[in-house]
């Protein structure tokens, strides 16, 4: 199949969904997933046969038309998506919201998901992103809670403000390179003798990359937007497993065309450490259980970033394999939550108790995601995380030791609310959410056992696990693990910094100003550094 | 003093002038309008970035003459239009707010957002 059809099928079967309405077409759209998925896995055994494709548009040769280029890592995050988008289709096959409206919003979204996956134009990703905002936007509005509009409302425009920054980085580019696809960039880098144009450039395209991947001061729109009251769980977990990753996707590709003339890697490993330390601060902070979720998929994007940014080439890999499990294991958290906040009735983790007693089938897919997430022996989280520490030397192996033990520690305030009992019947979820949990259950497991088998198979590149590492670090996860649950216990209720973090709340102009910061902040980086 | 009115200055003049109205005022439909300030600057930059001097338009076959590129003119169009989709959005959600809420101040709608919880 050719990779325009990745991105205009899913919105073809997106429109006649809504000619023909949801109750006709639910299933058509089930039966067109899974040839999808097909395709897409034959894509992708394809790519990793033959290397990497690319594919012009309309027929115009490359620098003038759109070319779309599909190397390993697109092809396996396209899969990942066409994956997560079925599960979620099926999670939700019965609820009364999946209406023609919302299919047909929701398979535009995995149409242009995929695009900003293969576009190799800046000018493209800017309108399919730009696209993106605004159906993600009513998407988190759609159950019209007079909260989400003003959540919905502040995701739109901040990021519109941040893709006019993207528009003018794109103006600079084509002005220095007179090309907007990136692979001609990449050839024509080395014929730039002035390392010194490409700063402006870099830093608007930059600050845009980083708001959408919510890199340090720029994150503070994506908890509001991930985990806002009213928006269904299946947004939710699309939003937090997949649509943050385009944005990583894209910092991947920026650096690769501008790291080799413009040295960022240390600066970034920096943020990426510091995004991840403030993320965990926050979940720890919050009472929501949606918003510490939010808040913790910040803290894993600064892991992955800081683990891309080190510049050994198993911590790469680990990253990437890290996006990978973190899509599976967030989408499975939100799913789980949405259960357990639609059968209490409330978001307040102080009032959530006896989950276990009370669901135990949703506790135990839980238990197994938190694992998981918090890098537990046997689990995938485990297997990336320590391709990331591979590379660390000394005082970065201790700042990763840091972060795991912030995902640990909220990690058992999140854990808090299977105790206690309830006097309350056991409660019976629906054989389609049962299925689509556990397979993503099944695969947090089988992607810890067979974790370096995943990524030689996926990525084509080997890597070995050695046992007395691995060992090593599953003693510093129990270590870790009994230092959160004391921490938990004696300590975090006598911080009050929590207290204090949990009501700042920044209004527009703030967030706007903290992009302009950011902006400002790298541009002095960059002047200093190349001076 | 005459070469610093060209396009570009404008156009980053305008752009900080729109930076400005998002910063600095807390107006719901102000900061609407900044942003439609920014496109028009980031607009105006594209169009001068493909400008030269005694070029002609690139229309016809065998063209001797020097041609302007066509390629920022292109893009533009799309971004005026994905700019009018943006503004018709961003208007709309503010209409429900304002319904909801009654106010017009970024401030105040998360005061009464933080009573409501």
């Amino acid at each position: 199949m050719p990779l325009f059809w990745f991105v205009l099928l899913p919105i073809l079967i997106g429109v006649l969904t809504y000619l023909l309405g949801a109750d006709k077409s639910k299933y058509l759209t089930l039966f067109f997933q899974a040839f999808f998925l097909a395709m897409a896995f034959i894509n992708f055994s394809n790519i990793k046969l033959q290397g990497a494709v690319s594919e012009n548009l309309g027929g115009f040769p490359q620098g003038i038309g759109i070319t779309l280029y599909c190397d390993n890592i697109a092809s396996v995050l396209m899969l990942l998506n066409i994956f997560l988008f079925t599960c979620m289709i099926v999670f939700n096959i019965h609820k009364n919201y999946m209406n023609k409206l919302f299919l047909f919003l929701f398979l535009i979204l995995q149409g242009l998901l995929n695009g900003i996956f293969l576009s190799n134009d800046l000018f493209n990703l800017y309108v399919l992103i730009d696209l993106a905002t605004i159906v993600v936007s009513i998407l988190i509005m759609f159950k019209k809670d007079s909260r989400s509009i003003y959540d919905g409302m502040v995701y739109l425009l901040v990021n519109i403000v941040a893709m006019l920054f993207f528009l003018l980085g794109v103006g600079y580019v084509y002005k220095i390179f007179g090309v907007l696809d990136m692979g001609l960039i990449q050839e024509k880098m080395n014929l730039v003798t002035d390392t010194r144009v490409l700063i402006l450039p870099y830093c608007f395209l930059m600050t845009a990359v980083g708001l959408k991947a919510a890199i340090m001061p720029l994150f503070s729109w994506l908890p509001r937007a991930h985990g806002t009251p009213s928006a269904p769980s299946i947004v939710s977990a699309i939003l937090s497993g997949l649509y943050v990753k385009g944005g990583l996707y894209l910092f991947i590709r920026i650096q690769n065309i501008f790291e080799p003339t413009l040295k960022t890697q240390s600066l970034f490993l920096l943020l990426g450490f510091f995004t991840a330390i403030v993320g965990f601060i926050f979940a720890l902070s919050q009472t929501d259980i949606k918003l510490i979720l939010a808040y913790h998929t910040v803290s894993q994007i600064g892991l992955i970033i800081f683990g891309l940014s080190i510049g050994h080439i198993e911590s790469y890999w680990g990253s990437i394999y890290h996006i990978l499990n973190h899509a599976v294991f967030k989408s499975v958290l939100f799913l789980t939550a949405g259960i357990i906040i639609e059968v209490y009735q409330t978001r307040d983790i102080r009032l959530i108790q006896g989950v276990f007693k009370r669901m135990p089938f949703v506790s135990i897919i839980t238990i197994i995601a938190i694992l998981g997430i918090t890098g537990a022996p046997l689990f995938n989280g485990s297997i990336s995380k320590y391709f990331i520490q591979r590379g660390t030397t000394s005082l970065l192996e201790y700042g990763l030791i840091i972060i795991n033990l912030g995902t640990v520690m909220s990690f058992v305030k999140y854990s808090s609310i299977f105790k206690g009992s309830i006097d309350a019947p056991v409660h019976k979820i629906p054989v389609n959410q049962k299925v689509v949990t556990s397979l993503l259950a099944g695969i947090c497991f089988l992607g810890g056992i067979f974790g370096a088998k995943m990524i030689g198979y996926l990525f084509n590149v080997t890597v070995i696990v050695s046992f007395a590492g691995y060992v090593q670090k599953s003693v510093i996860y129990i270590i870790s693990l009994i230092v959160g649950f004391l921490f938990y216990k004696y300590a975090y209720k006598r911080i009050p910094l929590f207290k204090k973090i949990r009501d700042i709340e920044l209004s527009f102009p703030s967030l706007c100003l903290s992009i302009v910061v950011f902006f400002s902040g790298l541009l002095a980086y960059m002047m200093i550094i190349t001076a | 003093m005459t070469k610093f009115i060209a396009g570009e200055a404008v156009a980053i003049a305008l752009f900080c002038i729109g930076l400005y109205g998002l910063l600095a005022r807390r107006n719901i439909i102000k900061t609407v309008i900044s942003i439609g300030i920014i496109e028009s600057a980031v607009i105006l930059y594209f169009l001068t970035i493909g400008f030269t001097e005694d070029a002609v338009p690139p229309i016809g076959a065998n063209i001797i003459v020097k041609t302007v590129d066509p390629v920022p003119q292109a893009l533009m169009i799309t971004t005026i239009v994905i700019g009018v989709a943006v503004t018709a959005v961003a208007l709309t959600m503010f209409l429900s707010l304002y319904h909801r809420y009654g106010t017009t101040n970024w401030k105040k709608v998360i005061k009464k957002r933080g009573e409501e919880e």
